[in-house]
């Protein structure tokens, strides 16, 4: 079913294409013959509908480039045939068949030849040997033999060893006898023949057929002797080197350590080397350094003093708060805090710390009330749980309150105290005239110390101090303390009252 | 084609071990004919010098005696295990070692031109040797090849060197504990060391063990009678330890040999070690062999039983032999740890870290289940550095040094190597001894 351009022009009743490339512009008419030339890769149906107008297309719909088939020979069968060959290695007429492909060069080299590589190896006349290389050791018969068996194995050396047989009355030979003697009379050879190349070549031959025995055999006297070590020995090598690797990390641990100490208490006086990187340790000294300083502390703000301290890089640039930055801030929760702007000398440096270490601790001589105080109230100075910034601020403050209320305390007791007595006092003088030098009566004090005691114990130590002579025993018995240091601040303090 | 390095000339492979015979084409993975060595022959001329007592059961010696060389052979798969009257049993090799060569033509010609049904005269031959092999015993080999089967090239190789090659390896440390013989082949750049060549008859202790262990009476059973099912009429089902009830074939009672009897016995030992037997991977450890399931096996007889941890003793007879046997036999083969520490004594101390870094395990009768972890564990012991190469495939483990023969003979570079027909006519025998070195 052919389906031609006019026929969907009409359909879609659309002008003719003639009609339109006739009204548009004089080109000649495309003749039928021309729409059947189409491009390569694009359907016939499929061109008659697009006609000649879309060329983008026919790139595009250029035959699909597959992956390539694989050529298998020239085409498709490839002939093998059974033919005998002939091994260029071998010396007889042996003729062995192998399958080739028919299109073989029949009269090609058997590929395998190439591999059939000889090794050469020094020769030796009989004057030569007599001139140079007698020796009292070897026989002229034990080092042909020696040669022979080193040329059929091609210097593997194991084997040579394996299959060189000594002459009956001849001695044993181990493996380093038979390189020594080898090697000997090769650099023999070498060095009394005519050379032809230059010296540094020879050189190098002659170096290639060095050898040291006594050093090859020493290395397998300690091969063996390793191998000989019974699981004992090795157990306890192992264990030594252990300890070894014990040690000196130990070591290592030590020296850190002590260079820390050392950094922290004496910075760069303590001469380690690691310090002298801050442009305010030793460059300081110098002139040069001085001014490469000066020349820095303009780019970069730094502290301008010559310190010792042992900074942690360069301060941070002092830096406008701009908005964004405080927003920036805000976000990560980061804090800025203003460096101690007076002064970065060692004595005020403060190293880095984590802020829990820095808590306030109260007045040593207050620090059992304060402790109690919060304990009452259930809290645990010692230990925040989360000592962020506003919680350290808030346990501080609260230190402070406690003991700002301990103070407090102290002072509305010492001034009750005084009250009572006196009150004592001014009712003794008021009944002095009716009972003559009766004193007030224990059970009273005791009454008024034991109402005091009972509100705040701990204000007792400092009560006891106002308590009167009579007092005191009643006090002292109760609460158990020093008998000797109330009557001792009894003795102070109750004088000019 | 040169980048692998084969280059097939359709070459054959024979390999003649003391169980059995293998051939094949010289590029496959497998031998076409596996022929038993044992043959069965009837004399003749029947003479008044057979003699049969010597064939004792606990003697792990094999036969000496030859064959009689007009006496007819039957051989492969339907020569010995086929019962005949009269007919006798011989295997020509001893240790390992072709000592009877009158036979060793019909085997092969057998395994060529019977099984695989070639024309000898038509492909270049390689043969194996074990590597104590004496030069008068390849040279023979070679005059067979040439002068009765006409092959136009031949060549003898090591199968301790083929056995590593197998292993793709040119030097390796070859363990093959074989049907007769175990060895430990020390092998450098492809050559046999043979300072450090170490072989006992090991795996003749382990089969005489297990016999022992099978015709003697326990406190839970009697002796088993190892017959051949080729003796055996009929028999009925019986439970597990209850004495069999069977019929023999008495018409064949008198016309049974003691040669083929004894056959017989060492197959039904070897079939119940074959399915039963087992090394113990961590060294004999009483509770460790008691603790491993029973195995249930059913003698030709009809007689089944389990056996327990006496199955694990028969393979720890490899490794360890208790000082009472040693006392007993003062001229015991050698296990194989100490095959292995003599081996190694005779080899360089350089080269004992190469070795121990190429252990080849091959031979049929490293087959036992738990044998390389076992060969493993002695070996980790006492060397620091071990590895261990033991085909997981039972073909390749047992035609270890035929499937090296056939790698080795499709070689390009192997070819020129042959001993041609024609060199052999002009040097003679002492050309074997100077190319097969």
């Amino acid at each position: 079913m052919a389906v031609s351009a006019s026929d969907i022009r009409s359909a879609l009743s659309l002008p003719s294409s003639s009609t339109l490339v006739q009204s548009t512009t004089p080109a000649p008419r495309k003749s039928q013959g021309q729409i059947t030339k189409k491009p390569e890769g694009i359907s016939r149906e499929l061109y008659a509908l697009i006609g000649p107008s879309a060329p983008s297309l026919v790139a595009h719909l250029a035959k699909p480039r597959l992956k390539q088939k694989p050529n298998f020979g020239s085409g498709g069968k490839v002939k093998w045939e059974w033919r005998p060959f002939r091994n260029a290695g071998r010396t007889d007429s042996l003729q062995l068949g192998h399958w080739v492909k028919a299109a073989d060069d029949p009269g090609a080299e058997y590929p395998f030849t190439k591999y059939n590589v000889q090794s050469q190896s020094y020769t030796y006349s009989q004057e030569e040997y007599t001139r140079f290389l007698e020796d009292k050791d070897w026989t002229k018969d034990e080092t042909d033999h020696l040669f022979n068996v080193v040329r059929e194995y091609d210097t593997r050396w194991y084997v040579v060893h394996d299959r060189y047989e000594p002459p009956p009355d001849g001695p044993t030979r181990s493996l380093e006898d038979l390189k020594d003697r080898y090697y000997s009379v090769c650099r023999k050879l070498i060095r009394n023949r005519p050379w032809t190349g230059d010296e540094a070549s020879k050189a190098q031959l002659l170096n290639s057929y060095q050898f040291d025995k006594d050093r090859e055999r020493m290395r397998k006297d300690y091969i063996a002797s390793l191998e000989d070590r019974t699981p004992e020995e090795i157990a306890e090598e192992e264990a030594l080197f252990i300890e070894l690797k014990r040690l000196e990390q130990n070591e290592r641990k030590f020296k850190k350590e002590r260079d820390e100490l050392l950094r922290t208490l004496l910075g760069i006086d303590s001469g380690l080397p690691d310090i002298v990187a801050e442009e305010d340790g030793l460059s300081a000294l110098s002139a040069e350094g001085f001014k490469k300083r000066k020349k820095n502390a303009n780019e970069i703000e730094i502290p301008s003093t010559p310190s010792n301290i042992i900074s942690l890089g360069p301060p941070p640039p002092k830096r406008a708060h701009s908005a964004k930055s405080a927003a920036y801030d805000a976000q990560h929760c980061i804090l800025r805090v203003e460096p101690p702007a007076s002064s970065t000398t060692k004595i005020t440096h403060t190293p880095v710390h984590l802020r829990s270490f820095k808590l306030p601790a109260p007045k040593a001589a207050l620090l059992p009330k304060v402790t109690q105080a919060l304990t009452e109230l259930g809290i645990n100075p010692t230990r925040l749980v989360m000592p962020t910034r506003e919680n350290c601020t808030r346990l501080e403050s609260l230190i402070e309150a406690t003991t700002a209320l301990i103070d407090t305390k102290k002072v509305v007791d010492r001034v009750e105290q005084d009250i009572r007595v006196l009150r004592v006092r001014l009712g003794r003088a008021s009944e002095g005239a009716e009972e003559d030098g009766k004193e007030g009566t224990p059970m009273e004090v005791d009454g008024g110390a034991g109402a005091g005691a009972d509100v705040d114990a701990d204000a007792d130590a400092d009560a006891e101090g106002e308590v009167d002579g009579r007092a005191q025993s009643i006090l002292s018995t109760r609460s158990g303390r020093g008998r000797k240091q109330v009557r001792y601040s009894s003795q102070i303090l109750s004088m000019p009252i | 084609m040169v980048n692998y390095g084969g280059d097939e000339v359709s070459a054959l492979v024979l390999d003649i071990g003391s169980s059995s015979v293998r051939a094949g084409y010289a590029g496959d993975d497998i031998p076409k004919a596996i022929i038993p060595s044992f043959y069965g022959y009837k004399a003749t001329t029947v003479d008044g010098d057979v003699q049969m007592g010597g064939n004792a059961p606990e003697n792990f010696e094999s036969t000496t005696k030859q064959t009689p060389s007009d006496a007819k052979l039957y051989l492969g798969q339907n020569g010995p295990s086929i019962w005949r009257e009269g007919m006798e049993i011989g295997n020509p090799v001893r240790d390992a070692l072709i000592f009877d060569f009158n036979p060793i033509p019909a085997l092969i010609s057998h395994a060529l031109v019977d099984v695989m049904r070639v024309n000898p005269s038509e492909h270049p031959i390689l043969v194996t040797e074990p590597a104590w092999n004496t030069p008068a015993n390849r040279e023979r080999m070679a005059e067979i090849m040439f002068e009765e089967f006409h092959v136009p090239a031949f060549y003898i190789a090591n199968t301790g060197v083929l056995n590593a090659f197998a292993a793709g390896k040119g030097s390796a440390l070859v363990i093959d504990v074989g049907h007769a013989m175990a060895s430990i082949t020390p092998v450098v750049d492809g050559f046999v060391l043979r300072k450090g060549l170490v072989s006992s008859a090991l795996p003749k202790l382990v089969q005489a063990h297990a016999r022992h262990i099978l015709s003697n009476p326990t406190q839970t059973r009697r002796g088993i009678e190892l017959l051949p099912h080729q003796l055996i009429a009929n028999k009925l089902p019986v439970e597990p330890g209850a004495p069999p009830k069977f019929s023999l074939r008495e018409d064949r009672l008198s016309g049974t040999t003691e040669s083929w009897r004894v056959w017989c016995e060492s197959r039904e030992v070897e079939e119940w070690i074959q399915s039963v037997a087992g090394v113990l991977d961590q060294g004999w450890n009483d509770q460790a062999a008691a603790s491993r399931p029973a195995r249930q096996y059913e003698f030709p007889t009809g007689y089944n039983t389990y056996f327990g941890p006496e199955r694990y003793q028969v393979g720890e007879q490899f490794f360890f032999h208790s000082p009472q046997l040693v006392a007993q036999n003062p001229n015991l083969p050698k296990n194989i740890p100490t095959l292995l520490s003599e081996s190694l004594r005779a080899c360089d101390p350089d080269l004992r870290q190469v070795l121990m870094g190429n252990v080849v395990l091959t031979g049929g009768g490293s087959l036992f289940p738990g044998f390389a972890d076992r060969l493993e564990a002695e070996l980790s012991r006492n060397f620091p550095h071990v590895k261990i190469h033991a085909p997981g495939n039972p073909i390749e483990r047992r035609y270890g040094g035929w499937l090296g023969g056939s790698i080795l003979a499709s070689l390009g570079t192997f070819h020129q190597l042959w001993i041609s027909r024609e060199e052999w006519q002009e040097h003679g025998k002492p050309i074997v001894g100077q190319r097969c070195k």
